[in-house]
């Protein structure tokens, strides 16, 4: 008891206020959450269940904010670091374990930063004109398909949806600009103006042909069309659409080549040139975003969504392995469940340290075990990983997913690391002489074909 | 848009007035001054759809501080005037109060990238007034260091010029041959940008051991290293397509415009001082004057290629130099304080940006009288407003770029 007496005597006062609250709040908040459950909670269901719509609606939308923050972040430090080495360069190596933090310290550093607003600027527009275009960005993730079934919205016109709201950020980028009062912004918002529009064009008609094969709009429909083999992703059967699709995708998410808006050496820093702090922030974040959807998207329309290049159903079915049988029915073993649960690890640990003890007699033994035991918990991670893997298809599909999102996000960044910068009318003049016609040929032939192969 | 005069003084920086204004940070590119000349009362007059682009002096692609204000009509730059002065330091005068020896140290960052040239000219104008014979060992020592730094400048330039058409990596792949060369010039000469290494009579000091491994080193992988680097941008289509045909500069207006060097080679004119007044020992070298756009002028790409071309001289010529370099003193036997007779002398070297040149005048005393320097960056800086017209804003960096100037050597 004095013991007690002495620690309450050593808190501060506000420890004195706080400590008391904190107890109340422990042993109360449980206590309500209970009586909440109890009473509460079956209308709530019902209420839930009855809109299920606008819940998994909401859900989404904040699952795509906190997912779109570290996808970005991902992108940014892969960014700095790949095209580090591909200018023989360490790149960000301070913060974190290779420089990994690095990303998560410069968002701090925006947060922190003076969110300057020049005097003459349309302090209005200034302001919300970047939470529009990272807005814009961030919506698109709602129709995105990440897995089979992991998809915010399952839209019937994703299509639509999608180039309407993507078409939506140049309106951001344009105010961004027009809103700063400097004639750099102006210049580089004005060139946003004409590229994105002027790359909508290519970019909707290259996806048309690919619509008529698939006979729907839904992202997700369109991804459940590419399973099997990769032989059935849509890339083989429209590769002039895919290559126009991922051109207009680049100039429409204002990377290199096509990073006129932005364009260091001319126009300073394009449209946010008079940012700073966290408004800049969103401007920098929506770019990255944007990039990772892109990517996202060439992956969903033609490099077959979330599904594995390898039909690994046919090949067991070739084997003759079921497996749903292969699956272990953990509720049959009884009490020998609780034995093989703890008596597992102490087995591997054992047989995964004797190589190490044999090996090295000289070091202590604990050594080996040590390594023994952390050579199981990899191999026991592995495992857990195949197993999920195998039961869930929304693991597989999210990590085929990413692991091709990612690939192309690399391929943006190595251009980045290659590419000069194309002039103002090469770029138009690429999309209207080249790009168009050759999206109207894809759309005329595709059309075509199918019309012959109905009639055959 | 011009301020007309008389209209009342301009209210002081102290005036607490002006900080309720709201304008205060705002600056007007039109100059606050009345025109004082007809091309200048034309210039700062706007036009329907026209605005004033200030360019500089902080910009990321100006080469230094300068300023450029474009006269822009969309993406077209309809006209532009260059605004130099930002980096003036009175070198001239600067020298004309110094002795002769200090001199070198005055003149050295005034080319930053090539400073070793800056030392020769005015070293020979010296040496001709003196009536110094330079042994010559030290001709070789100066020629073979001042190729070296040749390759660094246009190595060099092509990263500056993929810098300013937006492709970040050829500038990294250009400083590690850039650092390469100053390192060993370091070992010589103990900088490595701002030399001090010519002095009136011969060299500061004889080749090292460590200038000849690490040279040995470099120069059996430089003209590999070399093809491959230019490989990363010649292939390059977007690279070519936006150099080419962009800032053709043809045979007449070079000549007019009084350009030297690479730029008037480019433009189909074989004239390098190297061979028309030959100094030195070049005339016992052999290499090639590379030409290009002989018919109807050179663009920015022919700029470029014929810089790249000299790279390959350039390491012919060390090539020689270090085969044939004699044996003997580096410096010639001089006092210490130097009084030249009353006189006038010229020295013209070429240097990586054209004709470098010191007139000098003697007065018998130890400090020169006058000392005037050209700088080919200030003359080819002329182009800049006959080359850009009409072009898109994206072309005034290809064109700047392409005609390689630097700040230091126009402001003086």
């Amino acid at each position: 008891m004095t013991a007690l007496n002495r620690s309450w005597g050593n808190l501060t006062a506000f420890g004195k206020v706080i400590l008391p609250l904190l107890l109340v709040v422990l042993v109360v908040l449980p206590v309500l959450a209970v009586l909440f459950l109890m009473f509460v909670g079956p209308w709530l269901m019902d209420v839930l269940n009855s809109n299920l719509g606008i819940v998994r609606f909401v859900v989404a939308i904040g699952g795509v904010l906190l997912f779109s923050i570290p996808a970005a972040f991902i992108i940014i430090y892969m960014e700095l670091k790949v095209i580090a080495y591909m200018n023989l360069r360490v790149g960000p190596n301070r913060v974190g374990p290779g420089g990994a933090a690095h990303s998560l310290v410069a968002g701090l550093k925006v947060l922190t930063k003076e969110d300057f607003t020049p005097s003459s600027a349309d302090v209005v527009v200034f302001t919300w004109a970047p939470v529009l275009v990272f807005l814009t960005c961030v919506m698109t993730f709602l129709v995105i398909p990440f897995g089979p079934g992991l998809v915010g919205q399952d839209m019937n016109i994703g299509v639509l949806y999608l180039f309407a709201v993507g078409g939506m950020t140049v309106v951001g980028l344009l105010l961004a600009g027009w809103s700063s009062f400097n004639k750099y912004s102006l210049l580089g918002g004005l060139r946003s103006a004409a590229q994105v529009v002027s790359y909508e064009i290519p970019l909707t008609l290259s996806v048309v042909g690919l619509i008529l094969l698939a006979h729907t709009m839904s992202l997700n429909s369109i991804a459940e069309q590419q399973s099997g083999w990769f032989t059935n992703w849509f890339v083989f059967r429209q590769p002039l659409g895919a290559l126009i699709f991922f051109i207009a995708a680049t100039a429409e998410a204002n990377r290199t080549p096509f990073d006129l808006t932005e364009a260091d050496s001319e126009i300073v820093a394009g449209f946010a040139t008079e940012y700073s702090g966290m408004r800049f922030g969103f401007l920098f974040f929506a770019e990255y975003v944007n990039v990772f959807i892109v990517s996202a998207l060439i992956t969903t329309f033609f490099f077959g969504a979330w599904n594995a290049p390898i039909d690994i159903n046919a090949i067991f079915a070739m084997v003759g392995i079921d497996p749903i049988t292969v699956s272990l029915d953990p509720g049959s073993l009884g009490i020998g469940l609780v034995l093989l649960v703890l008596s597992v690890p102490v087995v591997m640990t054992l047989v995964f340290a004797a190589p190490f003890y044999l090996a090295r007699r000289s070091s202590p033994a604990w050594q080996s075990l040590v390594l023994g035991f952390l050579l199981f918990n990899l191999v026991a991670i592995g495992g857990l990983f195949m197993l999920t893997y195998i039961s869930w298809d929304w693991v597989a599909g999210l990590v085929w997913f990413m692991a091709k999102a990612f690939a192309f996000v690399y391929v943006f960044v190595w251009m980045r690391g290659t590419f000069p910068r194309v002039r103002i009318d090469h770029l138009m003049g690429f999309a209207w002489k080249w790009l168009l016609p050759a999206a109207l040929l894809n759309l005329f032939i595709t059309a075509a074909a199918i019309v012959v192969v109905k009639s055959l | 848009m011009t301020a007309s005069p008389g209209t009342g003084q301009h209210p002081s920086m102290d005036d607490p007035r002006i900080m309720l204004d709201g304008q205060i940070g705002q600056f007007e590119t039109v100059p606050p001054y009345p025109p004082r000349t007809e091309r200048e009362s034309e210039f700062y007059s706007l036009r329907d759809g026209e605005m004033f682009l200030n360019m500089g002096p902080q910009h990321p692609a100006t080469h230094g501080v300068l300023r450029v204000v474009l006269k822009i009509n969309g993406e077209q730059v309809v006209d532009l005037d260059p605004v130099l002065g930002y980096l003036h330091r009175g070198v001239e005068k600067l020298c004309e109060n110094s002795d002769y020896h200090h001199i070198i140290s005055q003149v050295d960052p005034l080319e930053y990238v090539s400073s070793l040239f800056t030392e020769w000219a005015p070293v020979m104008a010296f040496e001709q007034l003196l009536d110094v014979q330079v042994p010559r060992r030290a001709e070789y020592i100066r020629v073979l260091t001042g190729e070296l730094l040749r390759i660094s400048s246009h190595i060099l330039y092509q990263g500056w010029i993929a810098l300013d058409l937006g492709g970040l990596t050829p500038i990294l792949y250009s400083f590690i041959e850039r650092d390469e060369i100053v390192e060993m010039l370091a070992a010589i000469t103990g900088q490595r940008m701002l030399f001090n290494y010519f002095r009136i009579g011969g060299v500061n000091g004889d080749l090292n051991h460590e200038f000849m491994s690490r040279l040995g080193d470099w120069m059996s992988r430089a003209a590999k290293q070399h093809e491959a680097n230019i490989g990363l941008l010649n292939e390059n289509e977007i690279f070519v397509r936006r150099m080419r045909d962009i800032g053709r500069l043809d045979r007449t207006t070079a000549l007019r415009m009084a350009t030297s060097g690479p730029n008037l080679r480019s433009a189909g004119v074989p004239y390098d001082v190297r061979r028309a007044h030959p100094y030195s020992v070049y005339p016992e070298l052999d290499f090639d004057i590379p030409v290009r756009g002989t018919n109807g002028g050179g663009d920015s790409l022919d700029r470029y290629l014929l810089r790249m071309d000299e790279v390959r001289e350039s390491l012919k010529i060390i090539d020689q130099c270090l085969h044939n370099m004699p044996d003997g003193p580096v410096m010639a036997r001089l006092p210490r304080l130097l009084r030249p007779r009353p006189g006038r002398a010229w020295a013209a070297v070429e240097a990586p940006r054209g004709l470098y040149g010191t007139y000098v005048i003697s007065d018998g005393t130890d400090q020169p009288f006058r000392m005037k320097i050209h700088d080919p960056s200030f003359v080819n800086m002329q182009l800049v407003g006959l080359l850009m017209k009409g072009n898109l804003i994206a072309d005034t960096m290809a064109v700047m770029a392409s005609l390689d100037p630097v700040m230091g050597g126009i402001d003086k």
